[in-house]
């Protein structure tokens, strides 16, 4: 018994440290001059409650595709919402002309390239794929 | 030659930046499709009776919007609806006039801001119900046509918004008994809504002048306001039948001043709304109490308050969902009081309703529903009971 708990920990250590190892950065063109965004300021972003950088220039989020590994870290942790909920939440705002949600724009490379080329746009990717095209201003 | 290299990629920048910059259509659109059966036609619920009904559920509904530039943009959004045998209707066609990132100027045909749900009435994937408690959810119309101004705020942890509107509605007031041509002048409110967290409130006050023809005796409306002209003409304690030689109004008794039939009438008489609500949502569980009080200064529609306090909680994809729900009516004070004791008025309901969501997928719900409805007083006299189940699909695309 002692033995089955004990591997079941191990088990559950490496479960846990393999979800970490999918460290999810927030990234923005090296052309834009904001070094770092805090995590409420980002998610403010993602949910259109908030429309600048905190440097005041025009921010544009935009989202990975839906189902996409980097999407559901981003939306559970830094927007802590399920995907039915954040649905729910844009149709809200959508069908009162009020705001419309990030545009879906493909995987972590086509998300890196958006971002790279446009000052303006905020995306998030797999820590993995970042280089030097783009500025990671927030961790997770 | 450097320079050309140099500045090839900010070009590209600039080609790429156009589509994420939102300067496209967008099309979206949702449909709600449901059935409902009443165990019993003495009490009335969403329009729905006991030989089973797929029609006043459904609802389908396409909005258009489009950045036609940096600061301004055009929204339009038909609604078809099944309880008003799929005639199409401009529900939302505005201008928005962004003044700078947190103030917008909205002007065209909007949703008057009555309710906690009132921005997404129709869109029934938006909340948990197949639709909003009608005990709560009383006014028989949601647009106007004017303008609004919004300023949203964020202070740290706190973010909200302040809506102020003016306009006026004109077309038929249905009460699904009968339809009145009605007009709503000088229709303006306030509303305030502010978020911390899981947390979130909103209060609203709203107000309109109404003139409204009830000349039609054979309405509802109609036949109170002739009633009570006769009651308050009557010499006090004389049978108004007896004395007007009308058998239709024996049992009326007259209060003997004439006066007092004066706000009997939409003649431009002033009414008001207020509403509070209160929302909670953790991911998990979810609450929302909403209360509201209708203050006419009309006595042909009695002041009232309706509340209701619905808890869910979401289990993976499913959502079982409580919701209870009152309504009540109040007499005016003093003889326009007595006359309004006399007249077929009254209402006093409840409901409980149990029902159940399902997400299929992140565009779909499943939802199946029981309310049971109980009329304390319908129309002045003694009501009934009755329960309605209900399923509906709801869309949005």
């Amino acid at each position: 018994m002692k033995t089955f708990k004990h591997s079941c920990s191990v088990l559950l250590i490496g479960l846990a440290s393999s979800l970490a190892s999918a460290e999810i950065s927030v990234i923005v063109s090296t052309n834009n001059p904001n070094e770092s965004i805090d995590q409420n300021t980002v998610s403010k972003i993602f949910l259109g409650k908030a429309k600048s950088f905190p440097d005041g220039s025009q921010a544009v989020p935009i989202d990975q595709d839906d189902g996409a590994a980097a999407r559901v870290a981003f939306n559970s942790t830094v927007l802590g919402k399920s995907a039915s909920q954040l649905k729910s939440y844009w149709s809200r705002l959508i069908f009162t002309g009020k705001g419309t949600p990030p545009k879906q724009s493909g995987n972590d490379a086509a998300v890196k390239e958006l971002v790279a080329n446009n000052p303006n746009i905020i995306g998030y990717v797999d820590s993995s794929v970042v280089d030097s095209s783009v500025k990671v201003v927030h961790k997770f | 030659m450097r320079t050309t290299k140099y500045w090839a990629p900010s070009l590209l920048a600039l080609a790429i930046a156009s589509p994420a910059m939102a300067n496209d259509l967008n099309v979206n659109g949702f449909l709600s499709v449901g059935a409902t059966m009443l165990d019993d036609n003495k009490a009335s619920i969403a329009s729905a009776d006991n030989q089973g009904g797929f029609k006043q559920d459904t609802v389908l509904g396409l909005q258009v919007q489009k950045q036609v530039n940096d600061s301004t943009s055009a929204t339009g959004q038909l609604v078809s609806r099944g309880s008003s045998d799929y005639n199409t209707e401009a529900a939302w066609a505005f201008v928005t006039y962004a003044a700078s990132d947190d103030l917008d100027l909205r002007m065209g045909r909007l949703r008057i801001p009555f309710f906690q749900y009132s921005d997404f009435l129709e869109v029934g994937y938006a909340f948990n119900w197949i639709r909003p408690p009608s005990e709560v959810y009383r006014v028989p119309f949601s647009s106007l046509d004017g303008v609004d101004l919004t300023k949203r705020f964020s202070s740290g942890s706190i973010d909200g918004s302040v809506q102020v509107y003016y306009g006026r509605f004109q077309g038929v007031f249905d009460t699904g008994v009968d339809k009145y041509d009605s007009d709503y002048r000088n229709f303006t409110g306030l509303a305030i809504t502010a978020n911390m967290g899981n947390f979130g409130t909103r209060l609203s006050y709203h107000q309109a002048e109404i003139i409204m023809d009830t000349s039609d005796a054979t309405t509802q409306l109609g036949g109170a306001k002739a009633a009570a002209g006769a009651i308050a003409a009557v010499p006090e304690g004389v049978d108004v039948g007896t004395a007007t030689g009308n058998p239709a109004l024996a049992g009326l008794t007259g209060v003997g001043d004439a006066s007092a039939s004066e706000d009997f009438d939409f003649a431009g008489q002033t009414s008001q709304f207020v509403e509070a609500a209160f929302t909670y949502d953790d991911g998990t569980y979810s609450a929302v109490a909403e209360w509201t009080a209708l203050d006419h200064e009309s006595s042909l529609f009695l002041d009232d308050q309706a509340w209701l306090l619905g808890i869910a909680a979401r289990f993976g994809d499913f959502t079982p969902h409580l919701t209870y729900t009152t309504e009540k009516d109040s007499f005016d004070s003093g003889t326009e009081g007595e006359i309004q004791k006399q007249l077929p008025l009254e209402s006093e309901q409840s409901s409980i309703i149990v029902g159940l969501r399902y997400d299929y997928d992140s565009s779909t719900a499943l939802k199946f529903e029981i309310q049971n409805n109980d009329e304390t007083t319908a129309s002045g006299a003694d009501g009934d009971s009755a329960t309605l189940y209900s399923v509906a699909v709801d869309v949005v695309f």
